[in-house]
């Protein structure tokens, strides 16, 4: 009963106060602009990827239609270009684009993919500085802050709009003098402002939660229900960590004003403050070498390399000694000799790149570990990785394309090397990239920690809220 | 003290066994003795910081009791806070009430949380009028209200309830002399339709003229007790004065 009574309450001051009805109209703009963004980036990334993958067989068609006409007396339209070469055909007009399709809840968080590469062409020449150039070398957390989509809006204006809700919750009724009337009822402070918060938090997270409902409607994410429920949990979980942090400093039974500006206070230090200090040191203790150097040291290695073709032919039939036949040592042909040099630029580029990575991955070791400071830090977490578009997706990616890569290689640089000629028979043959989703499960793992903790910082903030309320029990 | 025959061998509606109340080394109310019947106005006369309010706010479960107990129909208020405050209704020195809503709303409101959810809009517009609201303020917003018009709500709000007992802190302070023989009419009412009233004031003609027993605080303590019938107006003049110049 007092819930309800709070309840319908709560929703006549709501009716009746204009300024909270103007803060929540320009919130629900807030979601539907962030909505629409990410519904705009969702189909531009699906009709690059249908660009991409169209492009994958009008190369194929027309490599199969060359081939044929050759077989059928025809010259081929270029010497250069000739499909027959393995360069060729394995190089950048053979080559195959590697895609992946927008997560399934992109539209709700663009996240990283505005950033990451979703696509690469894969060819005979695709090393490590290809993945370097396409990607952002750029610290993790300012890959995490991407476009104004509804994970922005969560993390950063939701609960803003909720202390707006929250933050006198009590102190409010005690200083127009209604909470001596309210407890003289049989009702508790504690039940009171429970139905009053929940009123609230219905209002907020209900807001937010319709508005991704629509965008899943719009985008037909409805696909992966586990990611949805992921999202949602963090989506409720963060908000009502911070009902629940104006529910504990309401029940110390200080002014309104004391408590704006601990709230307020609270979330510069925990949305604002901390991860960027976290960013600060991740780059104070982990700095990326330079990308000057990791382009200097390309140049010269693919200089050094020219000059030094034979020498670098002879190393790499030694250790690809499979390779060896057919090729005739005192004059190799020019494809063995600029497979050699190739292979050589890869080998240098692997050692710097290597380093870059390493220090990449200690920095993002480093935010996985504070990020438990920040409940933004855990909520944004799970939110970009419930909507496949952090970092775990992309980089599962880029490894599968990786290995793609390599198994491209392998499959023309013999052929490259022993000066061989491909013919429309082998285009059956040729890799094809298919990405393997990883299982839901693992996103669920992934995610279960800093929901769990977020989970742990609620209930003990609640307990704490509870215990202080539960002592209120008059006007002053 | 004078006690009134509990009858029937029912509790006292409000008791008061030596309850005191001390805030650190103040002394706020000291072993008070009370019972109050059905039926009857219980006036608390005493200055400021004589401990009135205390004793109002220990029957509300407000504030522990440093020492004795507070007692709703034989029910002890630190232990039965719901139950006892099923049975009370109060009325503060100032009726605060949600000002963006309208008089109605906020007896809606209260009501519900009272238990009186069932009450419909059109019965409760009725007890808002009965409690002296004109009928054309009852959908007004209060923040349009006089305070004599948000102690008409407060009223309401108590009738609304149904209580057994009443407390009052100060309800006349700032009414204009109609408002509060208005208010001491609807007191009246109360009391005969068998509600115990504990009212605090300033107010001695109010009380000489609503209530049936008074009682004289100073520091905390009741120092005496008298009957209104036993007394006049001028009587009661002089024993107050008598006992604030010992």
């Amino acid at each position: 009963m007092t819930a309800r009574t709070v309840l319908r309450n709560e929703w006549r001051l709501l009716m009746a106060d204009r300024p909270l009805r103007i803060a929540l109209g320009l919130f629900a703009l807030l979601l539907v602009y962030a909505l629409a963004n990410g519904v705009v980036w969702t189909r531009f990334q699906e009709r690059t990827v249908e660009a991409a993958q169209a492009g994958n067989v009008e190369r194929e068609q027309a490599l199969a239609q060359e081939l044929a006409d050759i077989e059928a007396g025809a010259e081929p339209a270029s010497r250069f270009s000739d499909p027959r070469l393995p360069n060729v055909m394995g190089g950048a007009r053979g080559r195959h684009t590697a895609v992946l399709t927008p997560g399934p809840l992109t539209a709700l968080t663009v996240g990283q993919s505005d950033l990451l590469p979703y696509y690469y062409d894969v060819n005979i020449y695709t090393n490590e500085s290809s993945f370097q150039q396409n990607g952002e070398v750029e610290s993790p957390l300012n890959l995490m802050v991407g476009r104004f989509d509804l994970a922005f809006v969560v993390i950063y204006p939701l609960p803003l709009l909720v202390l707006a809700l929250s933050f006198n919750v009590l102190s409010e009724e005690r200083e127009q003098g209604t909470l001596a009337l309210t407890l003289s009822q049989p009702v508790s402070a504690r039940g009171v402002v429970a139905a009053k918060l929940a009123f609230r938090a219905l209002l907020a997270v209900g807001m937010v939660l319709a508005v991704s409902l629509v965008g899943l409607l719009v985008t037909g994410g409805f696909g992966a229900p586990g990611r949805i429920l992921l999202w949602c949990a963090a989506v409720v979980a963060y908000a009502l960590f911070w009902f629940v942090l104006a529910a504990w400093v309401n029940s110390l039974r200080r002014s309104s004003a004391w408590n704006a500006t601990v709230l307020v206070g609270a979330w510069l230090v925990l949305v604002v403050v901390l991860p960027a200090g976290i960013n600060i040191a991740a780059g104070l203790l982990h700095p990326l070498p330079s990308r000057v150097q990791m382009i200097t040291a390309q140049r010269e290695a693919s200089n050094e390399a020219v000059n030094r073709r034979s020498e670098l032919l002879a190393r790499y039939l030694e250790d690809h000694p499979e390779m060896a036949e057919g090729v005739v040592a005192d004059e190799p042909g020019l494809g063995a000799l600029a497979w050699a040099a190739t292979d050589a630029v890869n080998r240098r580029l692997e050692e710097v790149t290597a380093e870059h990575d390493a220090s990449r991955a200690e920095q993002i070791a480093l935010v996985r570990r504070y990020r438990f400071l920040s409940p933004a830090l855990m909520a944004q977490g799970v939110l970009l990785d419930a909507a496949g578009t952090g970092d775990a997706r992309f980089a599962g990616f880029q490894s599968q394309v990786r290995a793609f890569a390599e198994r491209w290689r392998d499959f023309f640089v013999p052929a490259i090397v022993a000066g061989e000629q491909m013919d429309a028979s082998v285009l059956p043959s040729v890799p094809q990239f298919n990405l393997a989703e990883e299982a839901s499960g693992e996103v669920t793992r992934r995610a279960a920690v800093p929901l769990a903790v977020l989970g742990g910082l609620l209930l003990l903030v609640g307990a704490g809220a509870g215990v202080g309320l539960g002592r209120v029990r008059g006007a002053s | 003290m004078q006690t009134a025959d509990s009858g029937a061998g029912r509790p006292p509606l409000l008791e008061a066994r030596g309850l005191s109340k001390r805030y650190g080394a103040t002394q706020a109310l000291d072993s008070l003795d009370l019972a109050i019947e059905p039926g009857e106005v219980y006036c608390l006369l005493g200055p400021n910081g004589a401990g009135k309010t205390t004793t109002i706010n220990l029957f509300l479960g407000f504030v522990s009791p440093s020492g004795g107990q507070a007692l709703v129909s034989g029910m002890d208020v630190s232990t039965h806070d719901r139950e006892t405050k099923h049975r009370l209704a109060y009325i503060p020195e100032q009726v605060m009430l949600y000002r963006n809503l309208s008089g109605l709303e906020n007896l809606e409101y209260f009501a519900a949380l009272g238990g009186k959810g069932s009450l419909g809009r059109e019965r409760l517009a009725d007890i808002l009028v009965e409690a002296g609201l004109e009928r054309d303020a009852v959908d007004r917003r209060v923040s349009e209200y006089s305070k004599g018009m948000r102690q008409k709500v407060g009223i309401a709000i108590a009738m609304a309830k149904e209580a057994d007992a009443l407390l009052l802190d100060e309800p006349t302070s700032g009414l204009d002399p109609k408002a509060s023989n208005e208010f001491s009419a609807l007191i009246e009412r109360l009391r005969h339709g068998g509600v115990a009233v504990l009212m605090a004031t300033h107010d001695l003609f109010r009380a000489k003229e609503t209530g049936t027993r008074v009682g004289i605080m100073r520091y905390g303590s009741l120092v005496t007790e008298l009957g209104t019938d036993e007394i006049g107006h001028a009587d009661l003049e002089r024993v107050y004065l008598e006992h604030m110049h010992d």
